[in-house]
């Protein structure tokens, strides 16, 4: 499953650092794969990745993809930022329940206030200097 | 068996802008500011600067150049200890867990009197830049900074999950920034005292949607000095005091949100630190006179206020527009004027919110006094409450 793609053409504004870890995840998101870590011991997910289970604590922990869908749990739009997004506001900011059962925090892309728990999908933005990614309304209504 | 605490006194700086930019010739500097609090503190206490044998000092701001800034003040205030002497670090908790240190110096009987003081000086950096710090405080650097977050922008998403989930709106929830205003305008040491109406509150500018200008902090300077001491001491002074009947703390072990959902307006930190305070206090949450909560906007107030059982779930922010949060109300909250009038100097904001209450369950609060107030809860929190510190005080004259 591949996410859509969006370039974007200037640099991320406050960009993640990378760990020989947590590179993979980037990489691969620049590559339109969005994915995590699953713990082989009890069986569950997490994000961001982890080099072990923060639930049982585990090193045995493997990478799983993500379907990249999910529920809109929350959203605003920032009017205040911090100096280095300034020339970007007003900006969209959300929460969104993944299908895999996962919360996770990120960019949301909409024209018009988007209604809560609606289905989102994540999409990569791909920026001059590497991926972030963000959510955007589903193409199809959810099922 | 440790030993009952007490505070015994107390003294804070109204919340203004005070620091000046850094090119300024002339500076108002923190450590002057502040001994001149701990003076006024001790001398409210009527206790002897010999006698004070801890200092528990909330960290300053990064933007305080005296490093070390508790033993550079052991020494500017001349104050030998034989309990502790430190500084602490708990983002808005800050203050509340500084009032623990001391608490804890008392409860151990490693201390009869113990300061708890601080001083946040902030105003002159501006706040692009300070968000720069802030962004990282409150959020997962490589996992959310990169995509805006600020402080409040967590806030924000409260306030729409709660209009969704209750059928809320921005006007309910507007009316706590103009009932906490109408407070403030009673609180000679608030920083914003012109009422408001309702009116005024929503034509200002968004900040983080749906909440505006005045349903947001202001940004300001404090500080504070809390003088906490064993019951028997406060006792013996023949004075008015107050009482810690209970405290509770939870960490929810997330930060800012949960990688597993859960339901995040239910506040679950200030569901399980409250149900520990009253616990220990004895007490449930109807034997309450009064709340000062640590709510940056005007949904955290309403959400905490449901989350300590002070208000049914759901029905906060009605509440409070029918009046029932309101001095005079059933429940009266933030009498102080709250975080978004009384002022919110962050590292110190709880020590202003033990200071209402001391004011009001020692009877020195004026036109904004509580009738008979005798119990008080008191919270303070860190990101979107992950984490909660919860006091059950009580008024003893």
């Amino acid at each position: 499953m591949t996410l859509a793609m969006q370039p974007i053409d200037r640099v991320r504004a406050f960009p993640p650092r990378l760990t020989e870890f947590t590179q993979r995840f980037w990489q691969g998101l620049g590559n339109g794969r969005f994915e995590t870590t699953r713990c082989e011991e009890c069986g569950r997910l997490s994000f961001p990745p982890k080099p072990f289970c923060p639930h049982c604590w585990s090193a045995r922990i493997v990478w799983t993809p993500l379907r990249g869908r999910g529920k809109l749990y929350s959203q605003t739009m920032v009017h205040a930022a911090p100096a280095v997004f300034e020339h970007e506001i007003p900006y969209r900011v959300g929460i969104v329940d993944l299908d895999e059962g996962l919360r996770i925090a990120t960019r949301v892309l909409a024209t018009v206030e988007p209604k809560l728990d609606m289905a989102v999908e994540i999409i990569v933005l791909n920026y001059r200097d590497g991926p972030l990614f963000a959510a955007r309304r589903c193409p199809e209504l959810p099922a | 068996m440790t030993r009952d605490v007490a505070i015994l006194g107390a003294a804070v700086l109204p919340v203004a802008k005070w620091q000046q930019p850094r090119d300024a010739a002339l500076q108002v500097l923190e450590h002057e500011v502040l001994a001149k609090i701990v003076i006024e503190a001790v001398a409210d206490a009527g206790i002897d600067k010999s006698e004070v044998s801890s200092l528990a000092f909330a960290q300053p701001r990064p933007y305080t150049q005296q490093k070390y800034f508790a033993t550079f003040m052991a020494n500017y205030l001349r104050l030998p200890c034989t309990g502790s002497v430190q500084e602490i670090l708990g983002n808005g908790m800050t203050a509340a867990l500084a009032f623990e240190a001391a608490a804890n110096d008392i409860r151990l009987g490693r201390s009869r009197v113990a300061l708890a003081l601080g001083i946040n000086w902030e105003s002159a950096i501006p706040a692009v830049e300070h968000m720069m710090n802030s962004m990282r405080a409150t959020g997962d650097v490589d996992f959310h900074a990169p995509f805006g977050f600020t402080p409040i922008s967590w806030y924000a998403m409260d306030a729409a999950r709660y209009i969704h989930e209750f059928k809320s709106s921005r006007e309910e929830l507007a009316t706590v920034a103009v009932k906490n205003r109408r407070h403030a305008s009673l609180n000679p040491i608030a920083q914003f005292r012109k009422p408001i109406s309702l009116e005024d509150v929503l034509a200002q500018k968004p900040i983080v949607e749906p909440l505006g200008l005045y349903e947001v902090p202001p940004r300001g300077d404090g500080a504070a000095c809390i003088v906490l001491v064993d019951e028997d001491v406060a006792k013996a002074s023949g004075r008015p005091y107050v009482r810690v009947r209970g405290s509770g703390f939870f960490h929810e072990g997330a930060h800012q949100i949960n990688e597993v959902p859960n339901d995040m307006i239910a506040l679950v930190s200030a569901q399980r630190a409250g149900q520990a305070a009253y616990l220990e206090a004895g007490v449930t949450a109807s034997d309450i006179d009064l709340a000062e909560l640590y709510a940056p906007c005007t949904i955290i107030e309403v959400l905490a206020s449901e989350a300590l059982g002070l208000v049914p779930r759901g029905q906060g922010g009605r509440l409070c527009a029918e009046g029932a949060t309101s001095l005079g109300g059933r429940i009266p909250i933030c009498t102080s004027g709250g975080l978004q009038s009384r002022g919110h100097p962050a590292h110190v904001t709880p020590f202003y919110g033990f200071f209402e209450v001391w004011e009001q369950l020692t009877g020195r609060a004026g036109r904004r006094q509580v009738a008979n107030a005798r119990l008080a809860v008191s919270s303070a929190e860190l990101g979107n409450y992950n984490a909660a510190m919860i006091h059950v005080l009580e008024g003893v004259r």
